[in-house]
């Protein structure tokens, strides 16, 4: 079993090796198939282990680094909750290979795209897995390096590999406060595993905990794009599609969620810190819908949508239900994996155009992709019986149940979101498909690999609501039972019904208002508003004023002012200055007699003239 | 201590002597500068497979040195011909043996008189040795000035430019540092013989003087601007930037993998041990200094036009990291600061390598002319962003092992300095993916020479890749040597 357990992470990883050293001197189906096949391999290997998952497995393959009384292993941990992500991650991943096989069909350089896929996998998996936080700290930057090499994949292109960087540095900056919180629990603990820290947060006092759990939620803020550290997710679209659809909505963002679940004993102490969660999620999910309902091009919307059900996996966590949370995070999952292949397809479809506005009518082109979309797209915007239905509705019960102002008005914002889900959902739904085709390029067929690795994924994200079905429909809330949570709203049948009622009628909303706005193509509007939701409030230029320049200012005068002026200056100044010193002292030996001449009858005047005076003094 | 250890063969002189004895052969077949080339290489593979034996082979004997060598040399002055090694000498010498094989292997086709430059090679593996291995102050004052006059000769004549005016900087510099450092040798030489009666410049006796804390500071602050000005600490940084931008491929990589080194070493090896007080007193200012040299260096490096300037800097602001970790003053920020001693003399070798490479294909320094590399070099593109992610501390490789631990250590009695430090992490980044950017990505600059990597240069670049793989996935076998000399080292200055 323990091998088993750590073929799950060593097969990715392999891989990866594999095609990073010997990938370009393979013929060009290998790449894929190795990638492929390593990522499958993995995922049987994780349904092995599955069954081991409730008694818990723990192994520790060997020590990374000890020094003094720190110790930090390459230790495995594989519980209900990293079990639950662990299945998702490799099936999902596996998904997505696949569909990238299709996908990356004409590239030349597809060996380099496989190998970072698959070390991303590995890395991934080794957050999920990681039994102390400095392991998992190995992940959560191996994920970054991954992401930032699959965002600038197109390289060429300056922008793409900018935005790579972009991602690189500000997801850095959350790690700022991963570390500090990393250093901290060992420095007051003297151990960085898990499982220890959670078995001994109580002897922590409550102020440090608070610190300690807002630092946390630094670190999950960058990696899951949320507010403050989300700018870069929109841009994180430069990359390839399955890029997009894997790392940037499936798993790597949602490695936020997962850390703050897994340190959850820790983080639910402090009343503070959760208050703070709730609050970065709701803003967020609010936020970023607003952006969704302006953006243009179909990437930029789902990556809005993304950050936005991030922040709902974010307030549950908040409001303390991390079965709500892991709910939404693997429904989420698979819809919108299905959505950004998808969106693929249709980008493929379409001749690599991007701009929705320049869509249209797509629904003919190809019939089982039109239906795989809308299928997501209902999850997405919360269709009754879907398992994004099922998923959010339990996190907006949870709000609700808490009975107080502050958690009202969490679900209100939250029903606000949902109601601009649902109306971007199906903006989205009657640009890309409704009326004629308006656009450009000419539309080509698609490669089938594409098509067939889209069913599993909708069929998920359709029924993923039967992993947690509540009581009222006939359930068990099995999910929540098998990963042993007992953190589920306790609302009376009648507020149950209301709950319902209102998020069904908030879908329906959301939808007649679309079908009035937009199921006749007109061209879009120019207006304030609308610009400023599409540029995402105007953020970007705010940080760029904010911060970019001013670090710029601060760089430049480190190195114009102090290097350059004073340091070097200095030393100039005093290398010239010798160098004139000595230059006039050489005139007095410059070889001319009658200068010494001078010079001698001068001093000896000088002395004669001292002993002189002595001699009358 | 000070007693002789029984050794049937004087390992270690060897070790020493080794390279030197390659410039004599070098001089005798100089007509040839195939066999000269050779020789070096072999030379320099000789010295490691001794380190490498050694390595495998010897316990600690006696008072933690693994080997140690005494004899009388002038007995006037009673001065000793002693060496010494501990695990962390002797880690130090391996680095230094596998850096100088790197060295000889990519000036392979230098073709401006190339037996005198191997020759001045050799002589600096002698040099580096010497300083790593001596425990005698005189014997160590030469060793550490024979290591300026091949630097100063490789920088002035196989450089750039502006080649003159980085070597006399680079000269007048460490020369005016390691002076204060001869008259401070000199007086406490003085005293101690005046103390006891007994002459000599052995660390060992001359640790036992009992010196005034005036004295004590005066002697410190002599030894420590020779250090400072090779480790290069802030703000004596200033010489570093223009030698590494002029030097050549080689003279680039013994610069940062090795000559930095000596520094740290010095300070840990004599000045800590001599003046403990002293030392104590001026924690609290090395790790102000070394704080602010990391942000600034970082933020200068961001800057930079010159890709060579920019990894430089980046080399001032990584040794900032590793004089916090001194000045925390515990056994894990010690451990960590040795550990990232070593991760990176190979990271920044690795890195000035590829700079090197980079400048054969296609001429230039300068990021306004370079991008788009992996275009038509993909695996050396390859290699320049595996090194540069080590070097800004990627987990997993080289740099990021030292670091952490430097981190916990320092957190364990200083929380702000760490916590500031983590900052400077983030400055690494930046600026490192500056530099990927401006060379791998981006629109293609034609280079001039299309040749992707040849044989010899997988040759150097393999083990350098294995290496900072190794270094940072399981650098246990590293930590275990340094422990002990790390536990002795922090003993003998007496601190809590």
């Amino acid at each position: 079993m323990v091998q088993l357990l750590a073929l799950i992470i060593l097969l990715p990883l392999s891989g990866g090796v594999i095609n990073a050293c010997f990938g370009r001197r393979l013929a060009r189906p290998f790449p894929a198939v190795i990638a492929s096949g390593a990522v499958i391999g993995s995922f049987l290997a994780s349904l092995g282990v599955l069954p081991e998952a409730q008694a818990g497995l723990r192994t520790v393959l060997f020590t990374w680094m000890s020094s003094g009384s720190f110790q930090a292993d390459v230790g495995l941990l594989f519980d209900p909750l990293a079990a639950a992500m662990v299945v998702m991650v490799t099936g999902v991943a596996s998904l997505i290979h696949i569909y990238a096989a299709g996908y990356m069909e004409e590239e030349r350089d597809h060996a380099r795209f496989f190998a970072l896929l698959n070390l991303f996998v590995f890395a991934m998996l080794t957050i999920i897995l990681a039994d102390n936080l400095l392991l998992m700290f190995l992940g959560w930057e191996g994920v970054g390096f991954c992401s930032y090499g699959l965002i600038g994949f197109w390289y060429r292109k300056t922008e793409n590999a900018d935005a790579g960087r972009k991602a690189f540095v500000v997801t850095r900056v959350g790690d700022l406060f991963f570390t500090i919180a990393v250093l901290w629990l060992f420095a007051l603990l003297g151990t960085i595993g898990i499982e220890e820290i959670n078995s001994r947060v109580l002897e922590l006092d409550p102020t440090t905990v608070t610190i300690l759990a807002l630092l946390l939620l630094g670190g999950a803020c960058g990696k899951s794009a949320q507010l403050p550290l989300m700018s870069w997710l929109p841009d994180a679209m430069a990359g390839p599609t399955p890029v997009s659809a894997l790392i940037h909505a499936a798993t790597m963002v949602t490695a936020g969620v997962y850390l703050l679940c897994r340190m959850f004993p820790l983080v639910s102490l402090s009343p503070i810190a959760m208050a703070a969660i709730t609050l970065v999620g709701t803003l967020t999910a609010l936020y970023a819908a607003t952006c969704a309902l302006a953006q243009r091009e179909i990437k930029r919307v789902l990556a809005f949508s993304t950050m936005s059900q991030v922040g709902y996996m974010f307030m549950a966590v908040g409001l303390g239900s991390v079965s709500a949370a892991i709910f939404h995070l693997l429904t989420h999952a698979f819809f919108k994996a299905l959505l950004f292949m998808g969106a693929g397809c249709l980008i493929h479809l379409a001749g690599h155009e991007n701009d929705i506005f320049q869509m249209g009518g797509m629904r003919k082109y190809s019939k089982p992709v039109f239906w795989l979309f809308i299928a997501g797209l209902f999850c997405l915007a919360g269709a009754p019986l879907t398992g994004g239905f099922f998923s959010k509705d339990l996190i907006l019960a949870s709000a609700y149940a808490k009975g107080d102002v502050f958690h009202w008005a969490i679900y209100g914002l939250g029903i606000l979101t949902a109601l601009f889900t649902s109306f971007y959902s199906f903006r989205l739904a009657y640009l890309v498909f409704a009326g004629e085709y308006r656009g450009e390029g000419h539309p080509h067929g698609l490669p089938r690999l594409m098509v067939w690795t889209l069913p599993p994924l909708a069929l998920f994200g359709l029924g993923g609501g039967l992993l947690n079905l509540p009581h009222l429909f006939g359930g068990h809330f099995w999910l929540s039972g098998w990963l042993g949570r007992e953190d589920l709203p306790h609302v009376s049948h009648h507020s149950e019904y209301l709950l319902i009622g209102t998020a069904v009628a908030v879908f329906l909303l959301g939808w007649l208002f679309a079908h009035l706005r937009y199921r006749k193509y007109s061209e879009p509007s120019r207006n304030s508003i609308g610009e400023f939701l599409l540029s995402a409030w105007k953020v970007d230029a705010f940080y760029d004023r904010l911060l970019v320049r001013p670090f710029n200012l601060f760089c430049r005068f480190c190195w114009q002012g102090g290097e350059e002026g004073l340091i070097n200056g200095l030393l100039d100044g005093l290398a010239s200055g010798s160098h004139g010193w000595s230059k006039s002292l050489r005139t007095l030996a410059d070889g001319k007699i009658p200068r010494y001449l001078q010079g001698f009858a001068w001093g000896f005047l000088l002395i004669v003239g001292w002993f002189l005076l002595k001699a009358v003094a | 201590m000070t007693s002789e250890t029984a050794m049937n063969f004087p390992l270690l002189s060897l070790l020493l002597w080794l390279p030197l004895g390659g410039v004599l052969l070098c001089l005798i077949f100089r007509k040839s500068v195939e066999s000269c080339r050779l020789l070096a290489l072999a030379t320099n593979l000789l010295v490691l497979a001794i380190g490498l034996g050694i390595a495998f082979t010897a316990d600690a004997g006696s008072g933690g040195w693994l080997i140690y060598e005494d004899y009388s040399w002038i007995e006037q002055f009673g001065i000793h011909y002693t060496l010494g090694m501990d695990g962390l000498s002797l880690l130090l010498v391996l680095l230094t043996a596998f850096l100088q094989v790197i060295a000889v292997l990519i000036s392979w086709r230098i073709d401006y008189h190339p037996v005198f430059f191997f020759s001045l090679i050799l002589m600096l593996g002698t040099a580096f040795i010497g300083v790593f291995l001596a425990l005698d102050l005189i014997l160590f004052y030469l060793f550490w000035e024979l290591m300026l006059i091949p630097m100063f000769a490789l920088i002035g004549i196989w450089g750039l430019e502006r080649r003159v005016y980085a070597a006399v900087k680079f000269f007048l510099f460490t020369l005016s540092g390691s002076l204060l450092m001869l008259l401070a040798m000199i007086g406490l030489y003085l005293l101690h013989g005046e103390q006891t009666g007994v002459y000599t410049f052995a660390l060992e006796s001359l640790k036992q003087t009992e010196l005034s804390l005036t004295q004590e500071l005066i002697f410190y602050l002599c030894f420590m601007a020779a250090f400072a000005v090779k480790v290069p600490l802030f703000p004596f940084h200033a010489w570093l930037p223009d030698a590494h931008q002029q030097a050549p491929g080689a003279g680039s990589v013994d610069l940062a993998g090795l000559l930095l080194k000596t520094g740290v070493y010095g300070i840990i090896r004599f000045a800590f041990p001599l003046f403990p007080r002293a030392a104590e007193m001026s924690l609290p200012v090395l790790a102000i200094l070394a704080l602010f040299g990391l942000f600034y260096a970082a933020a200068v490096a961001y800057q930079q036009p010159d890709i060579k300037r920019l990894v430089a800097y980046s080399s001032v602001s990584h040794l900032g990291f590793v004089v916090l970790g001194l000045a925390a003053w515990n056994q894990t920020a010690w451990e960590g600061s040795m550990l990232l001693m070593i991760n990176h003399g190979v990271t920044s070798a690795a890195m000035f390598v590829m700079l090197a490479l980079v400048r054969q294909r296609t001429g230039s320094n300068e990021i306004s002319k370079l991008g788009g590399l992996w275009q038509s070099q993909p695996n050396l593109s390859a290699f320049f962003l595996l090194f540069s992610f080590a070097s800004l501390g990627l987990p997993g490789l080289a740099n990021f092992a030292g670091e952490i631990l430097i981190l916990v250590g320092t957190f364990a009695s200083k929380p702000l300095w760490a916590s500031i430090a983590v900052v400077g992490v983030l400055m690494a980044a930046i600026y490192m993916l500056r530099l990927v950017q401006s060379v791998i990505w981006g629109p293609c600059c034609e280079p001039f020479e299309k040749q992707d990597l040849v044989t010899r240069e997988w040759l150097v670049l393999i083990p350098l890749a294995l290496l900072v793989i190794w270094l940072g996935c399981y650098p246990q076998p590293l930590l275990d040597p340094i422990r002990e000399p790390v536990t002795l080292l922090l003993q003998q200055g007496g601190l809590p």
